[in-house]
């Protein structure tokens, strides 16, 4: 097989539209004779609604509708767990303020606000439970009465080893207390969208989303209508992050569009996708560490407290990762884990880039660096004693499976920013002159690791199309690829492209990605879990052998047929079955594929006002093989954006359940200013086995490292632990002031 | 109803508008310009980035009769038929867009720094699209995009 497209910098299957504005997005649609809604949001984060009166809203000129929970079929939706509602209704609870009370569909989206400014709604004010600590404890007020007598959504335990013997056996042990915050996805397209009835009469919504076949199951459900009658078209998606994965706004269009059998156009303001949308996990996190004289760890022990928020979306699978990766990617041979997801009446918390492995690097990996501090090694060396191997066996007791790179990246990563291997030992390189006299320089060092398709037994799935065209010499004049992946603009629809022309030795301009449109191709899982290049690119390469199969069976029987379909549908567990957790152990085989990352940081920081600068971040991450270099750097700088955005600007901030940081000009995402003067990226293959080319996955990998490495060098300037994030500038100076 | 007139990307356009519309609504909404995109509403982020009489401004806060009389470029403006602007050709070959819900707006700011500096620094190019944000691409990819348009249109001397 020639390798001249997979490894290529090949340009964006849709870049041109891009760059030219033309790429249509969902608020770029428009459909004739149209309605727009607005939505009535909950003003209180726990309360109960004792009485809706919609009356003053429909008597507005222009208003058509305003529906309720009265409206509803089956006034339920979730993506693991139907826990939440559609409206809610009267003598019902609202729980957070993203609940919904009324939606109004008018001729106009100013007739739909004013409307919505009229349904008078009267509240009986319940204790609101914004902190998952105290939620966990017996007498705190339920949120869920339904769901049994806790706010205890999940308790996972993981028990390895003999950790009494294993703190014995310490000659150091570091003890410490982690906070991460919420986080805010921000991507730049806020959520909009059509729906209408089809020509075939399903209801039909145009919409981002990660995953349109599993809303259309949640949405069928909620219509109670058959899955063939309801659709979703995806078009472009301005960002993603996992904040689609979840339903925002499909559900709403779809309402609207089965109540009024016309088109209705939403669009939320960034006020609205702020407020009311799902946000990342913030863990409390406790941690024990034991390692020997010789730098060799010997003990965890690990508590985790996620705040769900007021519905589950999928914050027990979000802990489940945590908790599989809560040691680090190291070889640890006793551990105690016990974490803990919480039911709260803040914001509901759901996937954001690396799905519960973002949170515990920032402990594990200062955990990491704290240790070298006090074992006055350096923080590289006592990696590199600790670090996984192929068949090294992991914290859930699984040997991990061929592929692991993690210390080759942090080898790579660690030459490149400077460090030196001498002699067995690690040394850190010469940081140069701070750029003024009140300025200190620091580096440091952390790594991360993820897993790359769906786990602990969930069956990764990944339906394949590619139908081929040929000329009369049989030649492939064209290529068509159905996957229903959702391109987030993270190129996965590049990739899969490349990996067909690949697999069928064509040109890469000679194929075309279909349009998600779920009336037309198969189901391919979410944009999720650094999954499409992985799974669907193992679907989209076995469709492609399959059709050229086809294709000589076709020429040697001069049917003169001019068209092939090949169909595949891969599964993950051809690889190997993962398993849950052990109710009691937690020992289990918890994910098919793993991605590796490690990072550098070399800051900056201000004495006097505490302020942070990064100046340089080496970003290594293992992908196996890059299906597409280009993309992969983009993934890096990304990754590397959310993570500096994580360690010292970004706050989702609420109090009492009420948001505070309701608009970019008070949630902080990094702009020019902020980034790095330089990011080095370095890509690592070593390769998996399984994956197609060898190829594992990128997006999530690149974000990990990145607060931890920051963290760390900001102890290296300054002489500080920054242990709950973000490091904002007056956190720093505080903890300089004290510690002096 | 007020008229508004001006020069949309080289053509006099006459449109009816209110007095409270804001430029991007009247480019999006009336004359059907799609490619200039609504993010944060509030001038934060740059999405909305048009050029009026040259000058980068966000139409998602601009009075659409303050572009009275005035010429306004829109990412639409950029190229000709089925030829990229040199910016654009640059961000593609760059692997500069990921999502794209930025792009437009920070193709329109590198080309009015551009325009007014052919020769920019990296240093004064990170400070041209300081006020656009993306949440993609960490802006390297942008930054190198910008440079290699600006190698380019000096290697052809001066812009198309």
């Amino acid at each position: 097989m020639s390798n001249k497209v997979v490894g290529e910098s090949v340009p964006k299957i849709d870049a041109a539209t891009k760059v030219r504005g033309q790429r249509k997005f969902p608020q770029d649609f428009n459909m004739e004779g149209q309605l727009y809604a607005k939505v009535v949001w909950s003003e209180y984060p726990h309360a109960r609604v004792l009485k809706i009166d919609i009356s003053p809203a429909e008597a507005l000129p222009g208003v058509v509708a305003v529906l309720t929970s009265k409206d509803v079929p089956v006034n339920e939706y979730g993506i693991n767990i139907m826990d939440q509602p559609m409206l809610v209704g009267e003598g019902k609870k609202v729980r957070w303020l993203g609940d919904r009370i009324a939606i109004v569909i008018a001729e106009s989206e100013k007739i739909a606000q004013e409307a919505c400014q009229r349904v008078r709604v009267e509240y009986e004010p319940l204790p609101v439970v914004s902190d998952p600590r105290e939620a966990m404890k017996p007498d705190a007020p339920l949120i869920h009465e339904e769901r049994g007598d806790s706010n205890i959504l999940k308790h996972i335990k993981i028990r390895k080893g003999d950790i009494e013997k294993g703190f014995a056996k310490a000659d150091v042990v570091i003890e410490s207390y982690y906070f991460t915050p919420h986080v805010e996805h921000a991507y730049m397209q806020p959520e909009a969208g059509v729906g209408y009835i089809d020509e075939q009469g399903r209801v039909t919504v145009i919409a981002a989303a990660q995953w349109s076949h599993d809303d259309l199951h949640q949405i069928s459900h909620m219509l109670d209508l058959p899955l063939d009658g309801v659709r979703e078209i995806v078009p472009a998606i301005g960002g993603a992050f996992g904040g689609r994965e979840d339903m925002y706004i499909q559900h709403l269009l779809a309402l609207c569009a089965y109540c009024v059998r016309r088109p209705v156009k939403m669009v939320f303001d960034r006020e609205e996708s702020i407020r009311n949308t799902g946000k990342r996990h913030p863990y409390y996190m406790k941690y024990r560490t034991g390692a020997t004289r010789d730098g060799k760890l010997t003990a965890v022990e690990i508590e985790l407290i996620s705040d769900a928020g007021a519905y589950a979306s999928t914050s027990v699978a979000v802990l489940s990762n945590s908790a599989s990766f809560a040691a680090g990617p190291y070889i640890v041979p006793n551990a105690k884990v016990d974490a803990y997801t919480v039911y709260t009446n803040n914001a509901v918390t759901m996937a954001m880039r690396g799905f519960g492995s973002t949170q515990p690097p920032v402990a594990y990996e200062t955990q990491m660096n704290k240790l070298a501090e006090a074992l006055g090694m350096d923080p590289v060396e006592l990696r590199m004693k600790n670090l996984l191997e192929d068949g090294s066996i992991a914290l859930t007791g699984n040997p991990m499976p061929k592929g692991v790179g993690i210390k080759e990246t942090l080898r790579q990563a660690a030459l490149a920013s400077g460090w030196r291997e001498e002699g067995g030992h690690w040394i850190k390189p010469d940081l140069g002159t701070p750029s003024a006299p009140y300025r200190r320089r620091g580096i440091g060092v952390a790594c991360g690791y993820k897993n790359v398709g769906y786990s602990f037994g969930f069956d990764d799935k990944t339906g394949a199309v590619v139908e081929l065209a040929f000329d009369e010499s049989g030649e492939i004049v064209r290529a068509l690829v159905k996957v229903g992946a959702s391109e987030v603009g993270e190129g996965s629809h590049t990739a899969l492209a490349q990996i067909a022309a690949e697999a069928l030795g064509i040109d890469y301009a000679k194929v075309r990605v279909a349009l998600v449109d779920t009336s037309v191709v198969p189901d391919a899982g979410s944009s999720s879990a650094s999954r499409h290049v992985y799974i669907s690119g193992n679907a989209v390469m076995r469709a492609c052998q399959e059709a050229l199969h086809k294709r000589e069976a076709a020429l040697r029987d001069e049917t003169g047929e001019k068209h092939v379909v090949g169909k595949y549908e891969y599964h993950g567990r051809s690889v190997r079955p993962t398993t849950p957790y052990d109710p009691e152990t937690g020992m289990c085989d918890p994910h098919i594929s793993y991605g590796y990352a490690a990072q550098i940081a070399l800051v900056e920081v201000d004495v006097e006002t505490g302020e942070t600068e990064v100046l340089e971040v080496w970003a290594a991450q293992d992908v196996g093989k890059a299906i597409n270099p280009g993309m992969v750097k983009g993934q890096a700088g990304g990754g590397v954006h959310m993570g500096l955005g994580y360690a010292l600007t970004e706050e989702f901030i609420q109090k009492e359940g009420l948001v505070k940081t309701r608009r970019f000009s008070e949630y902080h995402i990094p702009t020019t200013a902020d980034m790095p003067h330089e990011l080095e990226t370095i890509i690592v293959e070593v390769p998996d086995p399984t994956g197609p080319f060898g190829a594992k996955g990128v997006g999530e990998m690149t974000t990990l490292p990145t607060a931890p490495a920051i963290l760390s060098a900001i102890h290296d300037a300054v002489g500080v632990w920054i242990d709950n994030l973000p490091a904002t500038a007056e956190k720093v100076w505080r903890a300089m002031q004290s510690k002096s | 109803m007020p008229t508004l007139k001006m020069i949309l990307n080289g053509q006099e356009v006459t449109i009816d508008v209110e007095p409270g519309d804001l430029l991007a609504n009247v480019l999006r909404d009336k004359l059907g310009l799609i490619g200039t995109k609504i993010s944060c509403g509030e001038g934060e982020c740059g999405a909305c980035t048009v050029l009026v009489d040259g000058r980068a401004v966000d139409s998602c806060i601009y009075p659409a009769l303050k572009a009275q009389g005035r010429e306004v470029i829109t990412i639409e403006g950029l190229g000709q038929d089925n030829r990229l602007d040199a910016i654009q050709q640059a961000f593609v070959d760059r692997t500069a867009p990921q999502c794209g819900y930025c792009i437009p707006g920070m193709v329109i700011s590198a080309k009015a720094l551009l325009d007014e500096n052919p020769h920019p620094t990296r240093k004064e190019i990170k400070e041209g699209i300081s006020g656009n944000l993306c949440r993609c691409t960490g802006y390297y990819q942008i930054i190198g995009a910008i440079e290699l348009a600006c190698e380019r249109l000096a290697e052809r001397g001066g812009p198309e």
